[in-house]
């Protein structure tokens, strides 16, 4: 370990996705700031992939008590109030931040950013850059970042955070070859996005393998709800390969029904009122229903069918779905989709103030890895949101973040050379651990859950914790790293499942009757730290 | 439900760090139904060698991470489906390692926009003029295949696509023209070979480069030579000067076939046949003779127009229009031949006609024709930029050509560098362009090379000392031959 091999800065900030780049633009404003990430910028995590849309209060019509309400409602009442707050208030600025700095969002005739109808809401307040508003936002990002100061280290994948004392100060990472780097800062943003990889059937870029959840927990964060899965309703079947690929909301909020096999629009047996516009949980549920009892297609999804709207408004509202069906030979002009639900989402994460300041002292963070803002089940144009409000909080609140003296601790650098080295003689190929955990997590994580699977899960996951992931050379070290991290996660989800005693939104406990609606819940979060986990409110 | 099937593919392996040159290895691996590229070189990875190095995240095509070549062509492996035998290489930029190539320098360097702290949002008008340009997913596919960069100072066709969606957006507000001139506006040959290979289909070249001149030429920074032209233009309708007698000059407004009449199409000649090179198109009047079809031309036609619209100085470009389309719509004229790629491509491309608009090796293949006899000849043929992208033509030139040569050899196609006004504005350019030609007209062994375009014929000829010919010519050739043989 040489002293040159250490960057100091101001703020570093992991993660360069809508949450990360937005908290390094702000952050640029305090002090020199690095932003670090595993993926080149707008090549990585799940903001480049977003297609639906942004959620923010623009007209008058609209109000900000109506999206809370929604918010709420939609997240079956388990969000934090004062994060919804922040979150309904700022989406509008932070969307004028973007239009500002050159977003290509859509317009309207009369001059206004179009917005879309979108699940669980009461108001069409979904902002679109046609099908492609998150990689939109991105290219934004990018290119104010590109203008800035901010430092960027690309393909550098982080693997533990330091501490000084019970703050952090600063992370280690590791480059392309698996030469270590070390960077001490004075305040660290946390914003590595989701983690749904876990699952065998994802919607995630290849960078959601929960790297935050684990590496925060590890230096002694706590954590909400990590039960909180959101399984997307509609995600590709085939080919085999690509399955789990998301189905964009956009498509329902088009216009596009839902079909089972036999031929029945079958949500008027599960939402008559909203019917393919319910919330992700509602549609999700039905559609694994309609397939579990018989009635799905032969590659086990139903049909989600547009060919009832004209050619022109699919080539232009929906032309990155058009284009992507065409490649694999369904022209969604003439045939319909096959969709089945798909692990989307992690509403679950590290607990936050409104401020972006996580339970430990110099971690601030932001994005999917945090938890509350969305609480038990996402609405569709949230997260994106999510990403802006709550990025600029994070950047600010560590941009503001007192100048320290940075000292590296040896024995934690060293710590980490022992964790290298060890692959080195490990005996599992990452792969072969991965892809047993995706299965398991898949069958008994999933969209319906027991308190027997999750047992048998959680036994699962302590035996493929204790196989020795190989690196067959430096490059390999980083995947060593990634099946820890899923490793770590899965056991937050499991755990938090078992912790929670109830259906609620997204998790649905089938082996025990929940005697009340959300609202009259008697539980709060489920949280984890390597302190203790448990559940907030008193059992009934 | 899901079948697998065993794919053996080679793929390209190379470490700078470690190793001289790149190498091939051959994998076979079992892959599900529909796999694509990735999944290929994830089974790779996952089951035979964990050390291949690849790059990817988003795997639904989105990210522009995944951009590889397969049997030599750019695609994004997460889309292009995996095919048996294929081979996977990098895309033509510097190396990381094996697949990995290194983007973040060339990505630095796009355009940051300047925004102004109050701008307003732009109207739904604006906003759609620039989305075409906003698909972009950076995968640089276009940079790697660009030919331009390969010999000029240019940064490529994304960094030009970048610098129009600035231009179009009334938010930006420096005006960075001279900027896009510095990075190497002038440099682009509009070969197309970047649209060619964008897996987002975007027309930099004419929805950019070209705009992005006509920028450039309202500001006054249009180079010398290239306004020259476009002076030649407004004042003789052409856009070469008159050296000797012309096309149009040497022959009648109608002229009937030998043979019996089994056709009939309007020719636009084009200002290089029509001046420069007038002997290839006399050739090409022999040919259809011989073969029924008769050829009208209207005296009263002028220059396309292409060299304006290339060049950004489309100011008389109406007036042209308007004058050749009335020229053989005046004379109930239904389909019009061109000959030179470049008048064809603008014809088909950039005119709004009310005839239809076929190239000569179209009209031919179409008809059939009698069979030269063969020229005892190893011919190889340049794929002119304007007519394989601009018109999609490749098969009907090979069809015509095999008639007439005892031998035909492939040669990788790529601009030869006399398109998008680089041949006369940065001549240095379009030579050291016309050099790799030679280099690979060298390696064909070929003792001619064959093409379409007049601009192609004059600068590839001034670059290789083996003969460029026209097509028509070497038909010509051809029939002139079995009239010996049969001892006419
Ligand atoms: C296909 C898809 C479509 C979606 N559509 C919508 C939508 O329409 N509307 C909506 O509101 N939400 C949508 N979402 C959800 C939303 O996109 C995400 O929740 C949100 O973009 C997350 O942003 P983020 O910045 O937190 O993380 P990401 O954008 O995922 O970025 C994470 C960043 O962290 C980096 N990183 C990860 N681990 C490390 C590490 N160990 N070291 C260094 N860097 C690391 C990654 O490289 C990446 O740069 C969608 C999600 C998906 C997957
Ligand atoms: S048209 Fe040809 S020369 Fe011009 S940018 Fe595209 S690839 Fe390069
Ligand atoms: S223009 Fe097309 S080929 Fe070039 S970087 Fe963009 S998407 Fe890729
Ligand atoms: S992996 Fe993102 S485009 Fe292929």
């Amino acid at each position: 370990m040489h002293a040159d091999d250490v960057v100091r800065c101001h703020v570093l900030v992991i993660g360069s996705g809508g949450a990360g780049a937005r908290a390094a633009v702000e952050a640029a404003a305090y002090g020199e700031t690095v932003m670090i990430s595993k993926t080149l910028i707008g090549k990585g995590g799940c903001t480049t992939m977003a297609e639906g849309g942004y959620n923010a209060v623009l007209r008058e019509l609209d109000g900000c008590p109506m999206h809370v309400e929604d918010t709420l409602r939609g997240g079956a009442f388990l969000n934090d109030t004062a994060l919804v707050d922040a979150l309904v208030t700022e989406a509008p600025a932070r969307m004028a931040d973007l239009v500002r700095w050159g977003a290509v969002f859509d317009v309207t005739d009369d001059g206004q950013v179009a917005q879309r109808p979108f699940g669980g809401q009461r108001f069409p307040r979904t902002c679109y850059a046609g099908d492609r508003t998150g990689h939109e936002m991105m290219m934004t990002l990018a290119e104010r970042l590109r203008a800035s100061p901010v430092e960027h280290l690309q393909e550098m994948t982080v693997i533990e955070l330091l501490r000084d004392g019970d703050r952090v100060s600063g992370a280690v990472a590791l480059d392309r070859r698996g030469e270590m780097v070390v960077i001490c800062a004075d305040a660290t943003v946390l914003a590595t996005g989701g983690g749904t990889q876990v699952y065998d059937i994802s919607t995630n870029s290849a960078a959601g393998t929960g790297d935050g959840y684990a590496l925060g927990y590890r230096a002694g964060a706590e954590l909400v709800d990590m039960e909180m899965v959101q399984f997307h309703p509609t995600g590709a079947v085939y080919p085999y390969d690509a399955r789990g690929r998301l189905i964009t909301e956009a498509v329902r909020g088009e216009g596009g029904i839902l079909v089972n096999a036999a031929g029945e629009r079958f949500m008027h047996r599960y939402d008559p009122d909203r019917m393919e516009l319910s919330t992700r949980d509602v549609v999700a549920r039905a559609i694994a229903t309609e397939v579990l009892e018989g009635r799905g297609t032969v590659h086990g999804g139903v049909y989600l069918d547009v060919t009832h709207l004209s050619p022109e408004t699919i080539e232009e509202r929906l032309p990155i779905m058009l284009e992507q069906f065409l490649q694999f030979g369904v022209d969604i002009r003439t045939q319909p989709m096959e969709v089945a639900p798909t692990a989307h989402h992690l509403m679950g994460g590290l607990r936050i103030t409104p401020e972006a300041t996580t339970t430990i002292p110099g971690l601030f963070a932001c994005g999917e890895v945090t938890g509350g803002v969305h609480g038990a089940n996402r609405l569709g144009g949230n997260a994106l949101a999510d990403t802006q409000v709550f990025g600029k909080r994070a950047g600010e609140s560590a941009g503001r973040a007192p100048v320290r003296a940075h000292s590296v601790d040896i024995a934690q650098v060293d710590a980490q050379y022992d964790r290298l080295d060890a692959f080195f003689e490990g005996t599992a190929p990452p792969s072969t651990i991965t892809d047993r955990l995706k299965l398991a997590m898949w069958r008994d994580a999933g969209i319906f859950r027991t308190g027997a699977g999750l047992r048998s899960l959680a036994a699962t996951l302590t035996e493929l914790s204790a196989e020795k992931p190989k690196a067959s050379g430096p490059a390999n070290l980083l995947e060593c790293c990634t099946v820890e991290n899923m490793l770590v996660l899965s056991s937050l989800i499991v755990s938090g499942a078992l912790l929670r005693r109830e259906s609620r939104g997204a998790h649905v406990r089938t082996d025990l009757e929940t005697a009340w609606p959300p609202e009259a819940s008697p539980f709060g979060h489920t949280y984890q730290s390597i302190r203790g986990k448990g559940i907030e409110g008193v059992r009934p | 439900m899901n079948k697998t099937k065993p794919l053996t593919v080679r793929v390209s392996r190379y470490d700078p760090a470690t190793d001289d040159a790149p190498r091939y290895e051959t994998y076979t691996v079992d892959a599900n139904e529909g796999a694509r590229v990735l999944h290929v070189l994830h089974a790779i990875h996952d089951d035979l060698d964990p050390s291949l190095s690849y790059r990817y995240c988003c795997g639904s095509g989105q990210c522009g991470s995944c951009a590889v070549r397969v049997n030599g062509e750019p695609a994004l492996a997460c889309m292009k489906e995996a095919e048996d035998g294929m081979t996977v290489e990098p895309l033509n930029l510097p190396v990381i390692k094996d697949l990995t190539v290194d983007l973040a320098p060339l990505l630095d360097r796009l355009a940051a926009p300047a925004t102004a702290a109050d701008a307003q949002l732009p109207t739904k008008e604006e906003i759609e003029a620039i989305k075409p340009l906003r698909d972009c997913i950076e995968c640089l596919s276009c940079v790697s295949e660009c030919p331009a960069i390969k010999v000029a100072e240019f940064l490529g066709p994304t960094h030009m696509r970048q610098e129009m969606r600035i231009a179009l957006d009334p938010r930006c507000t420096d005006d960075r023209i001279e900027k896009a001139i510095e990075e190497g506006l002038f440099t682009c040959t509009t070969c197309q070979r970047c649209v060619q290979v964008c897996p987002k289909e975007i027309r930099t070249p004419g929805k950019a480069i070209e705009k992005l001149r006509e920028i450039a030429n309202r500001k006054g920074l249009t180079l010398p030579r290239h306004v020259e032209v476009a002076n030649l233009v407004r004042d003789t309708g052409r856009s070469v000067v008159r050296t000797e007698a012309t096309f149009l000059e040497q022959v009648p407004e109608v002229i009937e076939p030998d043979a019996p009449v089994r056709g009939e199409v309007g020719f636009f000649v084009g200002c290089m046949y029509n001046g420069r090179v007038p002997q290839n198109a006399l050739d090409m009047i022999e040919v259809m003779k011989r073969n029924g079809i008769r050829v009208i031309v209207p005296h009263d036609q002028v220059c396309c127009g292409s060299p304006l619209i290339r060049t950004g100085q489309t100011w008389v470009l109406e007036a042209l229009k308007k004058k050749n389309i009335a020229a053989f719509e005046s004379r109930g004229i239904a389909t019009v031949m061109t000959m030179c790629a470049g008048c064809g491509s603008t014809l088909k491309n950039d005119y709004d006609t009310p005839f239809e608009v076929k190239d000569v090796s179209e009209i031919l293949t179409e008809y059939g024709i009698e069979p030269p006899a063969k020229l005892d000849l190893r011919a190889t043929y340049h794929d002119p930029c304007h007519l394989l992208r601009g018109q999609g033509i490749s098969a009907q030139p090979r069809e015509l050509l095999r008639m007439a040569v005892k031998e035909f050899v492939e040669m990788p196609n790529q601009c030869c560098g006399a398109g998008g006004g680089v041949r006369s504005g940065l001549p240095e350019e379009a030579a050291a362009l016309g050099k790799l030609r030679d280099e690979e007209i060298r390696k064909t062994g070929a003792e001619i090379v064959v093409t379409i375009c007049p601009f192609c014929e004059f600068h590839i000829s001034e670059n290789t000392d083996r003969p460029v010919k026209n097509i028509c010519s070497v038909l010509l050739e051809g029939y002139r031959e079995k009239d010996r043989r049969k001892g006419h």
